[in-house]
């Protein structure tokens, strides 16, 4: 066993964590990105392409310079960090994931994205589908030589700014059958779009689409394992992702309970908030583990890597929720401000769990995949 | 020991319940039911109405225009309040200051500042928490100096909740910095409009506008504005925060929010059934109902001891911490039953008039919002861990 990371990878963390933090150095900066008219900086975006921060999402068939889940890991944990909403999960990585697993992979749809002159959001979720790979409303048809799409995505993330969008749509069957489904691509012009900010700062919309034309990608066996594997491959970095978060949020806390002054000493000299902060840096350890064994195993066979991937995002929602709400706790009044970044942090945090399945979501994948 | 609520109680609740049904414009409770943004004139409108029923004051003796209601009525009344979503009664004019000047004030006070707090002719801020005085509250630093006539306050106060709207402010202040900060405290009323106070907005996590900063430059404070004892103001503070302390438990709040939670359970799906249909969310809940179900004899066993005359003590900061907590958690298992419904925020949302189609089912909308805003519960009022020092330093003897 060896937990270290090659000297190539440790390179690649160096130079990525550099270049966010210069970009993002503090909140308003975030701000100022998500007030813009894509809900991102688009030339923070083109910067991260020729730095390779996209190519180190997609793996070296494909034209990219990773894809791995280390690299994955390692890159979202600096996004976590960084509080990033550039589209590096919906367009660098679901996106890109489905493009690559179909028969015959759009390899130059993936070089635009890697380029940053692309951009494909994926859109599967639906109103009530809640966090389901195989529940499908959406309907498909095929007429005159074409396929046409029905239907409402919702929570599209960059479903606004995207250029063209992958749609999961049913070819037959009832809605919570897992065989019948159609993966679909089309261009993002033709779709009636409403969009929105998310809680957490990112945008998002929900589309609408009635006879919409479209490019079939795959179906059924292929198409649901497409679904799976970017919901997972989105999981899992996610999970990295809240790693970068909980660590910031922990780093704060910290700081402030040395700087702060409450009865003549600092607020942290008290045992039993030093006892808190020990707890959280103990589940904070937990859930690394818990990433880094699920990002070794990312490409092993379905069953261990989504086993793994659902332990990571379980614990990820249990301590997410603990390390969000004990952090704005010990800080007190100054973190329930806009202005200070550790409410920022605590959001995004907590909102994870309202992507790519849920804690319970995850708990429940873990015993069904467990028991089998 | 009888849990069931007598004929006369089940009567008075009628009563308030009626009331309320007449008096409370439906945009009104529909704009609170939405958590849309309340205007001044949204809780003014309520608190007149109260007021000309005679039932503001619910605190207070008879003598000085209170309703005489024993602490089941009282409870009773809070609760039907909650649940005609009527909008919160601004608890700093009638709920605590009222209180102090009864107990502490001068007949010349109590004869001016009184009545116009049970007509509502002046909106009370609180002026207690500052920015190096959170949890040690004693530590403040805004300085009121002698000046013969009139003191000359200077300082910042902060988290002065919907101080934007006050006429008023009562203020914990320095008149002593000699001596042990519990003893040179003084309790001071100041005009908001008085030259040199100046309020600024502080915006929350959720993009709202509700607590302010309040700073005071040489603003001038005549000396009759002073309540009972220069430097005795600790004495009074902390009358009033076991007042503060005792809504706080907020039973009625969560009994609404649970509800609202089971409706939210059975309209969310998870694998094509209702979410409440699921063993371990329903576990959740009725776990979550249980705790509420205790608490709210725990509450009832609280103000009951208080009605014969006993000062809420150590109790209230219990009621605190685990009102708080109830509280919190019902919003987490709301936030939790929407799944990704949760994400889409609209801040317009949340104006009035708003006739737009949601993202999702109406109720969606303020569901994350709120969790995060009330995170604040367990913070302000003395937070939690203050809540369990007092405890642990009143009962345990160590």
């Amino acid at each position: 066993m060896d937990f270290s990371l090659s000297e190539e990878r440790k390179m690649l963390q160096e130079t990525i964590a550099r270049f966010f933090e210069n970009n993002y150095n503090d909140i308003k900066k975030r701000t100022e990105y998500l007030n813009m008219n894509d809900g991102f900086s688009k030339k923070f975006w083109k910067e991260s392409s020729n730095l390779g921060v996209i190519s180190g999402l997609i793996s070296p068939s494909f034209g990219g310079l990773g894809g791995s889940g280390e690299d994955i890991s390692i890159i979202f944990e600096l996004i976590g960090k960084s509080l990033c909403i550039e589209p590096f999960l919906s367009s660098g990585l679901l996106s890109s994931t489905i493009l690559s697993s179909i028969k015959n992979p759009k390899t130059e749809l993936i070089n635009k994205i890697i380029d940053g002159d692309l951009l494909v959001s994926f859109a599967h979720m639906e109103m009530n589908n809640r966090y389901e790979d195989h529940f499908v409303e959406s309907k498909a048809f095929f007429e005159n030589e074409n396929w046409k799409l029905n239907g409402c995505k919702s929570f599209v993330i960059n479903g606004d700014s995207a250029d063209k969008v992958i749609i999961s749509a049913r070819i037959e069957g009832e809605i919570n059958d897992k065989n019948g489904i159609g993966l679909f691509l089309v261009d993002n012009n033709q779709i009636n779009n409403r969009s929105y900010n998310t809680i957490d700062g990112y945008r998002a919309a929900e589309l609408n689409f009635n006879n919409l034309n479209a490019e079939l990608l795959c179906k059924d066996d292929l198409a649901l394992e497409c679904i799976i594997k970017a919901n997972s491959a989105g999981a899992l970095a996610l999970s990295a992702e809240a790693v970068g978060i909980m660590q910031v949020c922990f780093d704060l806390t910290l700081d402030y309970l040395k700087t702060r002054k409450q009865f003549g000493k600092s607020i942290g000299a008290f045992q039993s908030i030093q006892h808190r902060m020990v707890d959280m840096m103990l589940e904070i350890e937990q859930v690394r583990s818990a990433v880094m064994l699920a990002s070794s195993t990312f490409e092993t066979n379905s069953s261990t890597r989504d086993k793994n991937i659902s332990a990571a995002k379980n614990l990820v929602g249990r301590v997410g929720k603990l390390i969000a709400e004990e952090s704005i706790q010990l800080h007190g009044g100054i973190a329930m401000t806009w202005e200070y970044s550790v409410a920022h942090y605590a959001k995004r945090l907590i909102m994870i769990d309202h992507l790519m399945g849920d804690a319970d979501y995850h708990r429940d994948r873990f015993k069904l995949i467990s028991s089998t | 020991m009888n849990f069931e609520y007598s004929e006369k109680e089940e009567k008075f609740r009628t009563e308030v319940r009626d009331w309320l049904k007449d008096t409370l414009p439906k945009y009104l409770s529909e704009k609170v039911k939405k958590h849309q943004r309340l205007t001044k004139e949204d809780y003014e409108l309520f608190m007149n109405n109260l007021s000309k029923k005679g039932w503001i004051a619910w605190h207070w003796p008879e003598e000085y225009g209170g309703t005489g209601w024993n602490a089941i009525e009282k409870h009773i009344f809070e609760e039907e309040i909650v649940k005609a979503s009527a909008p919160r009664i601004v608890p700093f004019g009638v709920n605590m200051l009222g209180p102090v000047l009864i107990e502490f004030g001068s007949e010349e006070q109590k004869a001016y500042y009184l009545p116009r707090i049970l007509n509502n002719e002046d909106w009370w801020a609180q002026g207690y928490s500052e920015p190096g005085a959170g949890s040690d509250l004693a530590s403040l630093k805004t300085t009121a100096i002698d000046k013969g006539d009139h003191y000359l306050v200077n300082g910042q106060k902060t988290w002065t909740t919907l101080g934007h709207h006050a006429d008023k402010i009562f203020c914990l202040v320095k008149t002593d910095i000699n001596v042990k900060p519990q003893l040179g405290i003084s309790f001071l009323l100041i005009d908001m409009d008085s030259p040199g106070v100046e309020v600024k907005p502080i915006i929350t996590l959720d993009g709202e506008h509700e607590v302010n900063e309040v700073w005071f430059t040489d603003v001038k404070v005549p000396k009759k504005n002073l309540v009972g004892k220069e430097n005795e103001g600790w004495t009074y503070a902390k009358y009033l925060l076991t007042f503060e302390r005792t809504g706080i438990a907020g039973v009625p709040n969560s009994k609404s929010a649970l509800n609202h939670l089971k409706m939210v359970s059975r309209k969310s799906m998870k694998n094509g059934k209702p979410l409440i249909d699921d063993p371990m969310f329903s576990s959740e809940i009725a776990e979550l109902e249980i705790d509420l179900l205790a608490m709210e004899i725990f509450n009832l066993r609280t103000v009951s001891a208080a009605a014969e005359g006993k000062a809420p003590g150590m109790e209230s900061s219990l009621l605190k911490i685990k009102g708080t907590l109830v509280r919190q958690k019902t919003t987490e298992l709301l936030r939790k039953a929407l799944g990704p419904q949760a994400l889409p925020y609209l801040p317009e949302q949340f104006d009035e008039g708003w006739n737009e189609m949601p993202i999702g089912p109406e109720y969606a909308g303020p569901i994350a919002k709120q969790y995060f805003n009330m995170r604040k519960i367990s913070i302000y009022g003395g937070s939690n861990e203050i809540q369990k020092n007092i405890v642990a330093k009143a009962s345990f003897g160590l």
